[in-house]
């Protein structure tokens, strides 16, 4: 009796999760299918002709779309780079020193959460074309990693907090210096938190459109930008060619950081928020 | 405990320094400058942040330097709320940020609840709830679009089965007042971001408690309703604020699927913002300060709560503590 019960349960969330997965995967993969399309025409429930024809347009020499892809992952790859950079020093003070002001600055490394980031982006422009950060890729790094702030800085407040001094101490005790305590105690244990907060603030970057937008005053154009009119557009191959590049984009560098961390033989990330 | 692990660390740290007179003081020195330091970057871009949000909040009272506009007023705040307009974006934001966020917390616990029943490996985790939190808003507009736009697979199938006769008859699902095109983008991506903060916690306490539960013999339903879900309540309410003032602030998906009217709040912000007439700019401003006030009313509820929290966490520790220094 109870374990039939137990069963039917289990049988229910299979259930539940088989019919999550394909309300996840299903949309997505009808974007993949439309990206190959050349003739779709309405009331066919499977395409007529499939071809090509989309992504030799957008992949041609001359719609300069690979300078657009390589502009992406500099600006994705900068941003991780000092947005992880900063978190990972604030994380330091926040979890190891107690300072005047703490609480301030806790607060303010979780603001950019709670107030949206459209309006930052249309308090901040004036300021950027002051300083002439406006219009350019500088700038545009600059606002995505204050808006990937808040996500690394939790990621790695947690880890820095987990990893504790104890080792440190250890090392420091046996006459390590700053540097080699740096290199094979510090950085190993943190790691794990490095990479995770890397990937978020990257997937954060590329896929930001109404800061790049602001900032970037439409001359710093990402695949974002230049896909965003398309996905309304009629043209579904081409909109679909668009999407799955960025999708290529997104998805690949998360699973290769997914490969590295299994590899480390690290556990899973524990969450966003503790 | 600290200041056992700061006397340790002077201890330790004199041994390299056998002349230790002439370093203490610089020492001392270098201890209290430096969490400011290793806070310096953070802190330059948190300006940025607060600075664009303190430009924001004066300008909607009529403060632009950049204008020499000096004078503070109301007026911006007072049109805001007497065109019907606005009041109704005001409404419609607050409408879908709500509803966005209680659908999802509730599929959301469903979901992690039915994964961690399952007891789902990595890759289930990986695939059902790490990679959707990869997948931009914008991608999953257009998945919306080739699924329940006008010439849509959905109007297809309804076609096939004789319901419809041409793409006219579809009903519009997805640039309808009733925003129903942005709530399934909204819980699409953000059901696998709350099952996600949620989940782990949730294992957890399902191992420790739902058996010992279960072996006094209670319901499996009734110990997830009474046991389980408090103790996950935390985790989900602020995996919850996080998405209410994402949705209620972000642009892109009730640009590309909302309704023309009403536009959600920071849909018709940027529209103001970016008109030729640049005092404009203020009345969008107003429109953001708006959407400030109503996410700070949210920040103080989240600060109540992780106050609680912090407390009892600490309290955990504590404990732990204990039980880790005993031999």
């Amino acid at each position: 009796m109870g374990t039939r019960r137990r069963r039917r349960h289990n049988t229910a969330s299979v259930i539940f999760i088989v019919l999550y997965l394909v309300c996840i995967f299903l949309p997505l993969s009808m974007v993949f299918v439309w990206s190959f399309t050349d003739l779709w025409p309405w009331p066919n429930i499977l395409p007529q002709e499939f071809s090509l024809r989309a992504y030799e347009r957008i992949f041609s020499v001359r719609s300069g779309f690979f300078s657009t892809l390589l502009l992406t992952i500099t600006i994705g790859i900068a941003t991780s780079l000092l947005t992880v950079l900063v978190a990972t020093m604030a994380a330091r003070t926040l979890v190891h020193h107690a300072f005047r002001g703490r609480e301030a600055f806790r607060f303010g490394t979780i603001l950019p959460f709670l107030v949206p980031q459209t309006v930052f982006a249309m308090g901040i422009q004036v300021l950027f074309f002051k300083i002439g950060l406006a219009n350019t890729v500088l700038g545009v790094v600059i606002a995505h990693s204050v808006v990937a702030l808040p996500y690394a800085v939790s990621i790695m407040v947690d880890v820095t907090a987990a990893a504790g001094t104890h080792l440190e101490e250890q090392a420091r005790a046996l006459g390590a210096t700053n540097l080699r305590m740096f290199r094979f105690v510090t950085m190993p244990a943190l790691l794990p938190g490095i990479l995770s907060a890397a990937v978020m603030s990257y997937i954060i970057s590329i896929g930001n459109y109404f800061v790049t937008l602001l900032i970037g005053g439409g001359k710093v154009s990402t695949v974002m930008l230049t896909m965003f009119p398309f996905l309304t557009s009629d043209d579904r191959a081409i909109s679909g060619v668009y999407v799955v590049s960025f999708l290529v984009l997104s998805l690949v560098v998360f699973l290769i950081f997914e490969l590295i961390l299994s590899r480390l033989g690290v556990r899973e990330q524990k969450s966003l928020f503790t | 405990m600290r200041a056992s692990t700061d006397t340790a660390r002077e201890a330790v740290g004199n041994r390299r320094f056998p002349v230790m007179p002439r370093f203490a003081p610089s020492r001392r020195v270098r201890e209290s400058v430096t969490p400011y330091l290793l806070f310096l970057p953070a802190a330059i871009l948190l300006f940025f942040f607060v600075f664009g949000m303190i430009n924001g909040i004066l300008q909607g009272f009529g403060i632009a330097p950049f204008l020499d506009m000096y004078d503070f007023t109301l007026d911006y705040y007072a049109q805001a709320f007497a065109e019907s307009e606005l009041l109704d974006s005001i409404l419609f934001s607050l409408y879908l940020a709500t509803v966005a966020t209680l659908g999802s917390v509730v599929l959301a616990i469903a979901l992690s609840a039915a994964i961690c029943k399952v007891g789902a490996g990595r890759t289930l985790r990986l695939f059902s709830l790490q990679v959707p939190m990869m997948v931009a808003h914008a991608v999953v507009v257009l998945s919306l679009i080739t699924l329940f736009s006008s010439s849509g697979l959905l109007s297809r199938i309804l076609f096939a089965l004789g319901i419809i006769s041409e793409t006219g008859d579809m009903p519009s699902i997805l640039g309808a007042t009733n925003g129903w095109g942005i709530l399934l983008a909204y819980f699409w991506r953000e059901v696998p971001f709350i099952a996600f903060c949620t989940i782990t916690i949730m294992a957890h306490v399902g191992d420790r408690y739902g058996e010992a539960a279960a072996t006094l013999g209670a319901n499996q339903i009734k110990t997830f309703f009474t046991v389980t879900l408090p103790l996950c309540k935390h985790a989900i309410i602020k995996a919850a604020l996080v998405v209410f003032t994402y949705v209620f602030g972000s642009y892109e998906v009730a640009a590309l699927l909302g309704p023309t009217m009403p536009k959600a709040l920071p849909v018709l912000a940027y529209y103001e913002f970016k008109m030729v007439d640049i005092t404009n700019r203020c009345f969008a401003m107003a429109l953001n300060g708006i959407t400030i006030a109503i996410c700070m009313l949210v920040v103080i509820i989240y600060f109540v709560i992780l106050r609680r929290e912090r407390r009892a966490a600490a309290w955990e520790q504590g404990a732990d503590a204990d039980t880790t220094q005993r031999p």
